[in-house]
This record gives structure tokens, sequence and C-alpha cells, in this order.
């Protein structure tokens, strides 16, 4: 599996292990919109296993962050590596999302 | 390398990591392998399965990788219409931003060295460079569109719309096209020798029930019918020949006209008789000029070769000496690989010969790679001669000389004279002794350049 959740207090945290990218991006669609009609609200996806992220990848990242904030949410990003962030920078993707470099920042405030 | 793969969105994650694989050894930043280089690849895939082949089942996507020291080109061809990747809109602009999609060119050019579209948007070539150390270049001086520097840092990336050296842009399609089109024919090369290959073990099978001397027959005029005509090159005086023995041993030679005025010269001896000996040969010949024209280097193109018939030399136990020169126009070097092929020479200006040592065991028996070794050549003046045991065999026995000295005596009192003739000199002292030797195929080459 390329996507495991498990709740934190009374955040979702999703971690993506291995890559993020267009052959399996609709995995982490299905596992965080299920989340959400299960009642979460706010999602953390952490990237602390990841190695890269496609343009698909971050197009799905776009669409639940956008999903979470309609229901009144947040979706946060956490550990993103440098490359990683590089990406994001890149897209200038950074200023769209919440970007914490730990999972513990994510989930502190 | 070449990977064919189903338009599958599943399948590019793998594809992507093969390809890494194969860029291990060439002097990358491991980092931007890894990373960069495995982001672009996968945008260029999946852009060419979901809107290249536009998400058709029966379509196919084609990455080719061409890997060397410090450098890695990865074409990937789809077989849709293709679209102007200047008309897609820069993503990072406020009235894009949100938009799940529309980042997989800009990430290619982003993360890339170098990202070239065909003049038809139905292919695109990626290169990856090494940095030198990190000190890396201004991206705008080599006209890309968008480098991190050695720190990580951005640069601002122009927006799409217009593409610098539009000429060179150009001439770089229209050679990944024709790529391309190698590639293909090469594809459909493979998949003949794959039906030969397979002819051979059905054919094997056939032949043990069939009556030898048909079986002689048969791959008499196989040999025969297979050996290729010496193209007439500029500034190349080439003759050939090949007489086959009764029992047949599968000897062949080839002479291949190779890109920039260069030539390829091979001859080889299949240590087998009879039909399946015939077939082997077969299958080394239209290999070997696949990847021969090609232009790769000697031990590349016998590398190549032996993962072609590796498998099937093993299962026959059959071996292949084998000699591939490769002269270029001007040049003072011959650069070769030698499986084991015994008589090989140049045949100098004053009548002495200059042995090509084998690089390698018989191609069946040796491990690869193969070596490469270039002895010296001198246009105008010296000879290549190759042949085959068959040829000094015979003459050994004939003579009280080795047969391999004979030969050569016998080319280098001869050697200002056409090559033509130098043959039917050869051939016609071996033909007198015929009688009284067990018979296996004489042949020879010479070849002489201006």
């Amino acid at each position: 599996m390329s996507f495991k959740a498990r709740r934190v207090g009374n955040a979702t945290v999703v971690e993506v292990n291995g890559q993020l990218i267009v052959g399996n991006r609709h995995e982490l669609k299905r596992l965080v919109l299920e989340k959400l009609e299960g009642g979460a609200r706010h999602v953390v996806v952490d990237f602390a296993r990841t190695g890269y992220i496609d343009s698909s990848g971050l197009g799905i990242l776009i669409s639940l962050s956008k999903r979470v904030r309609e229901l009144g949410g947040e979706l946060r990003l956490a550990s993103l590596n440098e490359d990683l962030q590089r990406l994001f920078e890149l897209t200038k993707l950074h200023t769209l999302f919440e970007i914490r470099d730990s999972l513990e920042q994510a989930l502190s405030d | 390398m070449v990977l064919e793969l189903p338009n599958e969105i599943g399948a590019i994650e793998k594809a992507v990591d093969h390809a890494v694989e194969c860029c291990a050894h060439a002097r990358l930043d491991r980092r931007r392998l890894l990373f960069d280089f495995r982001v672009g690849l996968t945008e260029a895939i999946s852009n060419a399965m979901l809107y290249g082949n536009e998400n058709e089942p029966g379509r196919r996507v084609r990455v080719e990788l061409r890997v060397r020291p410090g450098e890695v080109r990865a074409c990937v061809a789809d077989e849709g219409r293709g679209f102007d990747p200047d008309r897609v809109p820069d993503p990072r602009l406020p009235e894009n931003i949100m938009r799940p999609d529309g980042r997989g060119i800009f990430l290619m050019r982003a993360l890339m060295d170098e990202v070239h579209f065909n003049p038809d948007g139905n292919a695109v070539t990626l290169v990856l460079r090494d940095s030198g150390g990190g000190d890396r270049a201004d991206p705008r001086a080599r006209g890309e569109e968008g480098v991190r520097d050695a720190g990580g840092a951005r640069h601002d990336l122009r927006l799409p719309g217009h593409r610098p050296d539009d000429d060179v842009t150009r001439i770089l399609a229209a050679a990944i096209a024709r790529s391309a089109e190698l590639a293909r024919q090469a594809e459909a090369s493979r998949a003949e020798l794959e039906a030969a290959l397979e002819a051979n073990r059905h054919m094997r099978a056939e032949m043990a029930r069939e009556h030898a001397s048909r079986e002689m027959q048969l791959a008499h005029d196989l040999q025969l019918k297979l050996l290729p005509p010496i193209p007439r090159l500029p500034g190349v005086e080439a003759a050939a020949r090949v007489v086959p023995a009764a029992s047949v041993g599968g000897d062949f030679y080839q002479v291949i006209q190779l890109s920039g005025g260069r030539v390829g010269v091979m001859i080889g001896d299949v240590s087998g008789h009879g039909f399946p000996a015939a077939l082997i040969m077969a299958l080394v010949m239209s290999a070997a000029t696949i990847y021969a024209e090609e232009g790769r280097a000697p031990a590349a193109v016998l590398e190549y070769l032996n993962r072609a018939i590796g498998d099937e030399l093993e299962s026959t136990e059959m071996y292949l000496s084998l000699c591939y020169c490769v002269l270029a126009p001007g040049r003072s070097g011959i650069a070769y690989s030698n499986t084991g092929h015994p008589h090989a020479f140049v045949v100098q200006a004053d009548g002495t010969a200059r042995r090509l040592f084998a690089t390698d065991p018989p191609m069946g028996i040796g491990p690869t790679p193969y070596g490469q070794s270039t002895v010296r050549w001198r246009p105008g003046e010296d000879l290549l001669l190759l042949f085959t045991d068959g040829l000094s065999d015979t003459l050994a026995r004939a003579r009280r000389s080795t047969g391999e000295e004979l030969v050569l005596d016998t080319v280098g009192a001869n050697r200002h004279r056409p090559v033509s003739e130098i043959l039917d000199i050869l051939f016609e002292m071996s033909r007198d002794a015929v009688p009284s030797i067990p018979a296996d195929d004489r042949t020879a080459v010479i070849l002489r350049t201006s």
C-alpha cells in the first residue's frame, strides 16, 4: 500500500509511502475522501517517506485541499524533503498549501 | 535501451525505475537522477499516455534511453496527433495556480537540463547532465527555461510562449524523428529475429527427422542466400568471398556502411555445422546489422549481439568467433573487438602483417563486457585482411608451411593488386588443395581505404 491513514488526536494523518504519481493518485484521493466522509476535517499528509511527486500528484493535493476547505477543514503538508520543497516552490504551490517542516509541527497548532 | 510500454499509467513507475537503474553508472548527480529525472520522465510518459495517446488502451508509448558518461537522454514518443507545447499556459499564474492539471511540461522544463519536442509534438526528449561538481551554468545561457542553481535556489522561469534556438530545436527534432524511425526499424528486425529464433528451434526438431544430405543442401542454400553483397562505398575498395564446404560451417562476413563515411567490417565463424550453425549465422548477421548501423563502437555492437543470441548459443552449445572492425575515413586507426577470431590482420605497405589480437574468448564461452582495441591503419597503403580457418587449414595441408603464413605471404606479395584479384589468387591456391582436406567453409575479406 502506498498510503496509510491514522488518527492522531483530532487530526487524520495520511502517510505517503513511495511515490505520489499519476499511477496511484486516485488511491490517495479515495482514501482521503473516505476519511472526510467519516468526519475528518484536519488532514495532514505526511511526506517523510516519499520519494517523488509528479504533476498529477500535485493536482490531487490541490483538489483535496479545495475539498477539505469547502468542508471547513484544513489540509496540511508535512515533512517535505529538500527536493519536494523545491517542487512546490518551482510551481509556486508553496503559496497555496499549509506546509510544516515536521509532522509534530503540523499537529501542534 | 528501448522500452515499449502499453498505454497504462500503472506501468509508469516501474518503467521509470528501470530507466534510472540503467543510468546508475553514468556519472550523474545521484540526487538529480533520483528526483529530477524521475519526475521529468514520469511527466513525459504520463503526458504521452493521457494526452498524446488520449488514454486509449491499444496504443503504446516508446521510451528510448541513451546513456553516456555525464549525460542521459530520454526520448518519449506516443502515437497521438501531437500538440503545441508552447500553447500550454504558465501554471504558476494566479489564474492557473488552483488548477489540478497543466504542470507536466512546466516541470519537465524546470527539472531537466534540456527539453525538446519534435515538430509533430508527439515525442519529447529530456536531457539530464552532470552538473560538474555543482557549478551549474546559468540556465539562460544554455537557452533553457529554468534550472536550479547549485544551492537549490530558484531562477524565475521564462514564460512558455516562444522557444530560443528554434533552428537547433528543429535540427534536434529531425534527429529525434530519425532515431525514432531507426528504432522502429530495429524493432521490426528484432521481431523478425525472434521469429527466426522460433523457426530455429522448430527447424532443429524437424531437421533431426530429415535426411542429412537434404539438411546440408538447405543449409548451404541458406548460407549463400544470406551473405550480403559488398556495398560500393566512396573511398573503400572491398571484396569478400565464401566457399562453403559440403558440410557447411557457418562462416559469414559483412561490410556495413555506417554514418559519417565510416565502414564496419565483420567476419565470423560459428563453431557448429549444418543447419543450426547456418541459422545462428543468420541471426548474428541480422542482429549485427541492426546494432552496427546504429553506429555503436565495436565492443558495444558485440555486447548487443551477445544479448540477442547468447541464450541461443548456450542452448545449442555453439560458440562464435567474430571480429568486427570500424574504419573511419582519414583516420589512422582501426577500432575493433575480436572474440577469439584467429585470423585478422593489417597487411602493411612493406608487406608485413600486424595481427588484430583477440580482445576476448569466443562469444558463447567468454564473459562480457567485451574489450576493444585499436590497430594502426594507413589509408591508401594498408590492407585489412580477415579470413577463417577453412582457408588457412586448406593451405596448411597443401603446402609445408602453416596455412596462415602462406595466406599472409601471398597477400603481402600481391598487396598492390586490386583486392578482388588478391582474393582470386588466394582461392585459386586453396581450390587446388581441396581434394586432400576435410571440408570447412573458406572465407576471406580484404579491404583498403583511400
